[in-house]
């Protein structure tokens, strides 16, 4: 039996939690050499990220995702979640700690897979590429047949209804539209993990709506893990399975949530009293962590 | 209703762009057009006007009138050095550009070459051309190689230090777009850093486009003609001599001509070149 446990400076709810799981699973499955960080999509062992500036944006930060999860990471603005983002897709290094995706360094994991897609804040699409021809980067990138490539690529625009605007340049579109061009790109190389920092936060209330439902819709077709950045407290009550609390200062993780909600989720769950109850303590973990800031 | 009373005033908005729009030609040329010609009419009629006023005789300042005649009677002559000036200086704007963006390119692909070399393309666009333009007569000769290369040299600066900075502008996000699908170097260059640079690239050839004319009109004044036929800078040198102010002002006015023409011209091309996407090139069809 391998299970890793490593000492732990304080009492951390969440590290107890993994560790209680962890040991359930193998007790379940009755198998004596599960690799327990082989069932993970993503795992961060103890990472800490101190940038050059001496700014620690991440402290001790320990967090398994299982695969087919929707994880939303929620807190206040420079809590880390960007650096912890941008780690599982390889685009930084922990300062000390371990990042894995599927039990992989992510360094390693782009080099030879598409398993890892990104979806930025602002659309970041290449202002002299179309829309198809944005899609069609990432495959183009790693080569492959031409002609195939362009069929995934109108398959993807399809599903995010951009059918009708294949020869259209980003500068034509809404801001709505170019997260979708966005979201179509990431999944064109069908990834298994899908990484989005906060994608709709500069869309209007009813934008984020109607891309929230599709991102869903799209989450549960393509049985892809999602970690979603995010300030909001309704949306990640309303698209998570799981939301991890963070406080800044140092970044860290200060509690996860389990949303019991059902999916698929509507729109009028929003009013729902469980989703009330959701939105409640989630806002209560991240006040509680500002009151604890005041008094230290 | 608030509601629908900003629909309203959209509306009417709306209707008063789509007639901004539909302005019909009169006025557009009223208020385009109609000041400036007012304001070259006036000015020639001034110019005309001073040299009698004030008594000096054409070879001081001659009228456009005096220009207009000098011109026409010796067409044949300004015909020839505004055709070689022309020929001179697109070869020499054609190799700044294309060595230009070539050695940007190259030094850009590897950090080591780039940070060894840049500083000294920096410290050399700031030597004038014109300094080491005898430099280039000795190693060239007279005539029309040396006027090339020094047509070049002086185009293939702005062209170097543009490019090299477009391509080291790109966005850091989409460069990380480019780090996650693991491109490879040459990649990276071909599908990102050079159309990204392209709006730089433009913007140096419409400075190298002015200065190879530049060079060309110079280059002739160092370099002579070599037993060949001059160009504007030879014909300026010659009516110079005669004191044939009238032609000299013709020669001038071309070479000017020339410029604004190979300046529109490029600015055309680099129009072409970034109109899909780029936004400065998209301000004007706004
Ligand atoms: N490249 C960097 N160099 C130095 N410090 C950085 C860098 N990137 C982020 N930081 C700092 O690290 C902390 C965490 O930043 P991060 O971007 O991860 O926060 P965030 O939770 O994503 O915030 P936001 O919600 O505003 O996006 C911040 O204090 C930030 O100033
Ligand atoms: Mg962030």
């Amino acid at each position: 039996m391998h299970i890793e446990v490593q000492p732990s400076h304080t009492y951390d709810v969440s590290r107890y939690n993994i560790l209680k799981t962890s040991l359930l699973k193998t007790l379940l499955e009755g198998a004596n050499d599960v690799i327990i960080k082989k069932n993970h999509a993503v795992y961060f062992r103890n990472v800490s990220k101190i940038y050059n500036t001496g700014t620690v944006a991440l402290n001790h930060f320990d967090f398994p995702v299982e695969e087919g999860e929707f994880i939303s990471f929620l807190g206040p603005s420079g809590c880390g979640k960007s650096t912890a983002l941008r780690m599982v897709a390889g685009l930084g290094t922990p300062t000390s700690g371990e990042v894995t995706v599927y039990g992989e360094p992510p360094e390693e994991l782009i080099k030879n897979t598409n398993d890892i897609a990104f979806v930025f804040q602002d659309a970041n699409l290449l202002p002299w590429r179309s829309v198809l021809d944005n899609v069609l980067l990432p495959l183009e990138l790693r080569g492959g047949n031409k002609k195939e490539n362009k069929q995934a690529a109108i398959s993807v625009l399809e599903m995010v209804g951009l059918k009708d605007h294949l020869t259209s340049y980003p500068r034509q579109l809404s801001g709505g539209m170019k997260m979708r061009v966005s979201i179509a790109r990431a999944l064109a190389a069908r990834p298994k993990l899908l990484l989005m920092d906060e994608p709709f936060a500069a869309l209007d209330e009813i934008t984020r709506q109607t891309l929230q439902m599709e991102l869903l819709d799209i989450w549960k077709k393509e049985k892809m893990t999602v970690l979603f950045v995010t300030h909001n407290v309704y949306e990640a009550v309303f698209l998570s399975s799981k939301i991890a609390v963070m406080s800044a200062r140092p970044g860290r993780l200060s509690s996860v949530i389990d949303v019991n909600l059902p999916y698929p989720r509507e729109l009028g769950m929003r009013t729902h009293p469980a989703f009330s109850d959701y939105v409640d303590r989630a806002s209560a973990s991240l006040e509680n962590d500002e009151k604890r800031k005041e008094t230290v | 209703m608030a509601m629908s009373e900003v629909e309203m005033t959209k509306k009417q908005q709306a209707l008063v762009a789509a007639g901004k729009k539909q302005k019909p030609f009169a006025s557009t040329f009223k208020e385009l057009y109609l000041g400036p010609i007012i304001a070259f009419i006036l000015f020639l009629s001034l110019w005309q006007m001073i040299p009698s006023v004030l008594g000096l005789p054409h070879y001081i300042l001659p009228k456009p009138t005096d220009v207009w005649e000098a011109t026409v009677s010796d067409w044949s002559l300004l015909q020839e050095a505004i055709r070689i000036t022309i020929f001179e200086s697109v070869i020499g704007f054609f190799l700044s550009a294309v060595i230009g963006i070539g050695v940007s390119v190259l030094l850009a692909s590897s950090k080591i070459l780039e940070r060894s070399i840049y500083p000294y393309a920096i410290i050399l666009q700031t030597i004038p051309v014109v300094a080491v333009a005898p430099i280039v007569v000795i190693w060239f000769g007279a005539g029309f190689n040396s006027i090339v290369v020094i047509s070049f040299l002086i185009g293939f600066f702005p062209v170097i230090s543009n490019t090299l900075m477009g391509l080291n502008s790109v966005d850091k996000s989409m460069d990380e777009l480019f780090t996650l699908y693991n491109a490879s170097k040459w990649q990276r260059m071909w599908k990102l850093r050079i159309p990204a640079a392209m709006p730089y690239m433009m913007a140096g050839l419409k400075i190298s486009c002015t200065l190879s004319i530049v060079g060309a009109i110079v280059g002739e004044y160092v370099a002579g003609i070599g037993g060949g036929n001059g160009g504007l800078g030879y014909a300026i040198t010659v009516a110079a001599i005669q004191v044939k102010t009238s032609f000299l002002f013709s020669c001038g006015i071309a070479a000017a001509i020339l410029g604004i023409s190979f300046y529109l011209l490029v600015s055309l091309f680099s129009k072409m070149m970034l109109g899909s996407w780029h936004e400065s090139a998209m301000k004007s069809d706004k």
